[in-house]
């Protein structure tokens, strides 16, 4: 399919400043918390569990290569009380992510803030300044 | 009052005795400052779910930098150690930067433990009994049990250190005092992630109230023969949550994709169960 450009882009360290929400499970050193990663593409899996959601998430790559993207979110309690629901992604839903990725480059990022396809945003979401 | 109610419990009287100390309870006071308890005490009604204002640096009072995160390598607090322990907690922040020091809950098999579960994020719960009273919280999940019938702590033959220790308190007006001994220590269990943790000699004194309708307050006071050369004073506040929200479940795990490795990595897996750390 014509996916268009999802490329995922670093951005920078655009949310200099702001502060992750604290996990309740593990430390996040894997990720680099002064980098962020933008992930546009389409959605094959929301997990709503414990002790952390997970979005993934299809992207092409500069090779046109389609990468699932695993991004790591809070857990469904705090979550669900920011508005967050179990349906928030659903498989094929077209959305772009923000995250902080890990440090080693693979294809996984620590969530701060999402676009959805009927675009509103979600989190902390920095519309792109161009 | 009949001393056989008991919050939640199975109704033990009839209905109409029911709707009679209804009408009692309605004429003589005001209802929500009562706690759900029997033999007429006025204890403090502390129900709804509450939520920690700060973030989960322990002591906010000490945190250096200020204002510094539990997640961010460098950060640090100043509890009054001795020189080992001071060395340890040195030791500990050296392996938060290597990202070696792994979290004791992230393996999703033991609870935080007392008192790093006032030092949670989510949501918890203060249920006042008379004979005793639960802190639960939403994170771990976890329980403490606090007696305040009157009994002493287990004898030192009977007790064994726990994650959530052995807790015995009273009332002082509208404050719970309870002192907790028998925690786990080092290696088991930590305050927070900055590497933050105290022997299993701890004592903590901890006096909690509603300082404000939406404000509860614990005050900690932690001696530790092994590892602090004073006591220790620590306060938390915990933020009232809109009325009618509810605790949900968080059931470790369910889907744990982030083991610790033999070498206290914390470890990042796809979808599919695949290590992405050493792509």
């Amino acid at each position: 399919m014509n996916a268009g450009t999802i490329l995922p882009i670093m951005i920078g360290s655009i949310l200099s400043g702001f502060t992750l929400a604290s996990s309740a499970h593990h430390a996040a050193t894997m990720f680099d918390r002064d980098q962020t990663v933008e992930l546009s593409g389409e959605i094959v899996e929301f997990q709503w569990t414990s002790p952390h959601v997970w979005i993934q998430i299809n992207v092409e790559n500069e090779s046109g290569e389609i990468v699932e993207w695993s991004v790591e979110g809070s857990v469904p309690n705090r979550l669900y009380r920011a508005g967050w629901r179990p349906t928030t992604f659903n498989p094929g839903d077209r959305v772009t992510i923000q995250g902080a990725p890990m440090r080693n480059g693979a294809p996984a990022a620590l969530f701060i803030g999402a676009r959805l396809a009927d675009g509103s945003t979600l989190g902390r979401f920095e519309e792109p300044s161009n | 009052m009949t001393g056989s109610f008991r919050l939640a419990g199975v109704p033990l009287f009839r209905a109409t005795a029911c709707v009679l100390i209804a009408a009692s309870v309605a004429l003589l006071a005001p209802a929500p400052s009562l706690a759900q308890s029997g033999e007429g005490s006025a204890l403090p009604d502390w129900s709804g779910v509450w939520q920690m204002t700060s973030n989960t640096v322990f002591d906010q009072a000490t945190v250096d930098p200020p204002g510094g995160s539990s997640n961010a390598p460098g950060t640090r607090e100043y509890p009054p150690y001795n020189e080992e322990w001071e060395a340890k907690y040195a030791a500990n922040r050296e392996r938060v930067r290597r990202g070696e020091f792994p979290d004791p809950i992230t393996t999703c098999g033991t609870p935080a433990g007392f008192p790093r579960m006032m030092n949670l994020p989510a949501g918890v719960e203060f249920v006042v009994r008379p004979e005793q009273v639960w802190i639960l919280t939403e994170d771990g999940p976890n329980i403490m049990r606090i007696y305040t019938d009157g009994r002493s702590h287990p004898a030192p033959e009977d007790r064994w250190p726990t994650f959530s220790g052995e807790s015995v308190g009273h009332w002082e007006g509208d404050t719970l005092v309870f002192e907790t001994i028998s925690l786990k220590g080092d290696g088991d269990a930590i305050l927070d992630r900055t590497g933050l943790v105290l022997s299993t000699e701890a004592r903590i004194v901890t006096r909690l109230s509603r300082v404000e309708d939406e404000l509860m307050e614990a005050q900690f006071t932690i001696e530790d023969s092994e590892a602090l050369t004073a006591p220790w004073h620590v306060v938390k506040q915990y933020r009232k949550l809109e009325s009618g929200t509810r605790m949900i479940e968080f059931a470790c795990a369910e889907n744990n994709r982030n083991p610790v490795d033999a070498a206290g990595r914390t470890l990042t897996l796809d979808r599919g169960g695949n290590v992405l750390d050493d792509l």
